[in-house]
């Protein structure tokens, strides 16, 4: 999935996350200690929420965290839509119940970034000003129930492969909550794949639903992952708060399901997708790195409606929070 | 479970039939708040108690199914508006978190007094599915029990609006306990232990006594009881369109 | 000190960490967070976040503020040699085959498992 780093590329200087440039010198005794802690992080030590910890680690992990967590909390709309009209009581059960891990896996991700220091309040009010962002994927509609299911399969893929990749972080409560989350996510694409095959044996107005969503969503989940960086510049990298870069994922993404989608008698909408044998690696159109850009700043078909649902909402049970549950005001 | 010969006892369609239709609309109204409610944490647990209402019903529509020669997708979805026998306190609308609250605690109360009237009865699959029904209702109560106490002991604010969902729910508290057709043969049967009117008389003088506890005004009489599980309105209207949208998109077809 | 953002009354949201046993017998997992007014809501939300699966049989929430925390390591991690409290610590390889070769005696077969 794309991290807040792998999008600044796409973005102009004013709305990229400030990174990237190295850890300020203070004194000896400071940068001692710096350098002991990210020698013991490159070398795979693990890092607490208690520990003691650099501002700029501290900073590139709350970042990271935060954006997956808007993003569990944002990708439930695309799916709640269809909550309500799934065609069977079977169907009903699975997506309330893989919409619902999709909740808790928001409440997984906040924990982790409330524990860094930031009350989950002010990462909401963050996500609905456009401070902070989401996943592209969830700024697009979902027309009909094949969406449903390629976003199940396809996506959720796209995000375990990422997912996956971040079991060994070095901040420990973040590579905790990954395993727990790929366990869960594992159901979900099952859920998903199901979906598509039943649709896909069935009456030729499913079968054309569900090509036709294969593509509209294919470009965006190329984009997903985010453009091509430099590992050398990524300091998400050097810390091990991740493993892979955004082309790897992409790469290991392609690999699994390429083969997968093709099984199926479906055509994938890019006819340069290939596999280079010389090269190791697929080859494929570029993606629009210009829709992207559009897309994650809040300018996507369906950004501002979902943000505005969520205002809503989040008004609406304001007097619960502020009397039954104490949460506290924002500052 | 199995039912290689169900028996024809008079009535046990149309007792099946309500209690399905009742997990089945509350499952779908409550399933509204997911990714909405008040709280992350909260959220999920809303969502547990929506999908057990939903497994509920999908276990009785199944029984039902057996029962009838039918199809449990087939008897939650393909019927017209008009012909689903849920009460009529499940017809508003999900409203606010309170409207929620209150709305679940008169049902949730309701159904343990029809599941206890209906443990051990004569007709074994319904016995056994009944047994396992409350065990899980137990977690079901203790959650809304904590939020209506809340509700109703936070000054202010919460307490208003749970005394305006009570009062809007009010003349429908009642109507899990519509009598129901054929009621005399389930009861001779020894399906259900004691008519519905009286079942009705117990929930009420429990909810006098925990409403008298909470200061809060006591429930009114059903209005029109006769038509407690007819008339559903138009908010379950829109919901019947919304939740058989796909269905009938493509007639026949398998999702 | 909790009570900082309210002035003291009315509840307060604050952490409970959930702990939870997967199968009879093993011990007690710590497996996250979760944020409650009271222990009341915080063990409904402890069984939806780390249960509601099926996936424990038992758990245990705490409040975080109740939680006596340990990581000194001059008490847990002491300098000095401490290997005498520890199994290896005393390895005798060397002094059994010297004891055998005095006795003229041959290693015992390792027992059937």
């Amino acid at each position: 999935m794309t991290d807040p780093l792998a999008l600044d590329p796409v973005l102009s200087p004013a709305e990229r996350s400030t990174r990237g440039a190295p850890a300020r010198r203070r004194d000896e005794a400071y940068d001692a200690w710096f350098g002991r802690f990210e020698a013991h992080v490159m070398g795979g030590g693990k890092v607490e929420a208690i520990d003691a910890m650099p501002d700029e680690y501290r900073t590139a992990v709350l970042r990271f965290v935060e954006m997956h967590a808007n993003s569990e909390l944002m990708g439930v709309l695309p799916e709640r839509e269809w909550l309500m009209r799934a065609p069977t009581l079977r169907r009903k059960l699975a997506l309330t119940a893989k919409v619902q891990d999709e909740v808790g896996h928001a409440q997984l991700l906040y924990r982790i970034a409330e524990d860094l220091g930031k009350p989950r309040e002010a990462m909401f009010d963050d996500l609905l000003a456009g401070k902070t962002k989401f996943h592209n994927v969830f700024h697009y509609p979902t027309v009909g129930w094949a969406d449903v299911g390629m976003i199940a399969w396809l996506v959720d893929a796209a995000a375990i492969v990422a997912q996956q990749a971040l079991r060994d972080s070095s901040y420990a409560p973040y590579a905790r909550t990954m395993r727990k989350i790929c366990w869960e996510e594992s159901v979900h694409i099952m859920h998903g794949r199901d979906v598509v095959v039943t649709m896909v044996t069935g009456t030729p107005a499913q079968r054309a639903a569900i090509q036709d969503a294969l593509d509209r969503w294919w470009g965006p989940l190329m984009q997903m992952h985010g453009p091509r960086t430099p590992r050398e510049k990524d300091m998400d990298l050097r810390w091990r708060i991740k493993a892979k870069t955004s082309e790897e994922l992409r790469q290991e993404f392609l690999t699994i399901y390429v083969p997968r989608i093709r099984e199926l008698g479906l055509v994938i909408p890019d006819p340069e997708l290939r596999f280079d044998e010389g090269a190791g690696e697929w080859r494929y159109t570029e993606p629009d790195w210009n829709e992207l850009r559009t897309v994650v700043t809040n300018h996507g078909p369906m950004s501002e409606a979902r943000l505005e649902f969520r205002r809503l909402a989040r008004a609406e049970t304001a007097w619960v929070r502020d009397t039954i549950l104490g949460v506290p005001a924002a500052a | 479970m199995t039912t290689a010969a169900a028996p024809v006892i008079a009535g046990l369609d149309g007792l099946l039939l309500s209690m399905a239709d009742d997990e089945f609309v509350i499952g779908f109204s409550d399933s509204e708040w997911t990714g909405i409610a008040p709280m992350l944490e909260e959220d999920v647990a809303m969502s547990s108690l929506s999908q057990d209402e939903l497994g509920h019903a999908s276990a009785l529509y199944a029984l039902l199914a057996e029962v009838s020669g039918t199809d449990a997708d087939a008897l939650a979805f393909d019927r017209e508006p008009a012909d689903y026998r849920h009460a009529r306190l499940l017809d508003q609308g999900r409203g606010d978190w309170a409207m929620t609250i209150a709305r679940r605690y008169l049902y949730e109360t309701s159904d343990a007094v029809r599941l206890e009237a209906l443990a051990g009865g004569s007709w074994r699959p319904l016995a056994e599915l009944t047994g396992k029904l409350q065990r899980e209702e137990r977690y079901h109560t203790m959650h809304i029990d904590a939020w209506f106490q809340r509700l109703a002991r936070a000054d202010g604010e919460p307490r208003e609006r749970l005394l305006a969902a009570l009062e809007s729910l009010g003349p429908d508290a009642g109507t899990v306990f519509t009598p129901l057709p054929e009621e005399p043969a389930l009861i001779a049967a020894g399906v259900l232990a004691r008519p519905m009117a009286a079942l009705e008389r117990d929930w009420r003088s429990r909810m006098a006594a925990s409403f008298a506890n909470l200061d809060l005004p006591a429930l009114p009489a059903t209005a029109d009881p006769a038509r407690g599980r007819s008339d559903h309105g138009d908010a379950f209207t829109w919901l019947h369109g919304e939740f058989t949208m796909v269905r009938r998109s493509d007639a026949g077809a398998t999702w | 000190m909790k009570g900082d953002g309210h002035g003291g009354s009315g509840p307060e949201l604050e952490a409970w960490e959930v702990f939870r046993q997967e199968k009879e017998g093993d011990p007690m997992r710590h497996g996250g967070s979760v944020m409650a007014p009271d222990a009341d809501l915080a063990t409904h939300y402890a069984r939806e976040m780390y249960g509601r699966r099926q996936e424990s049989v038992r758990l245990w929430i705490v409040r975080r503020a109740d939680i006596v925390d340990l990581e000194d390591p001059d008490l847990l991690q002491p300098p000095l040699d401490r290997s005498f409290k520890k199994p290896g610590g005393y390895v005798m390889r060397e002094k059994l085959a010297a004891a055998r070769e005095a006795a003229g005696q041959e290693k015992p077969k390792a027992r059937a498992r």
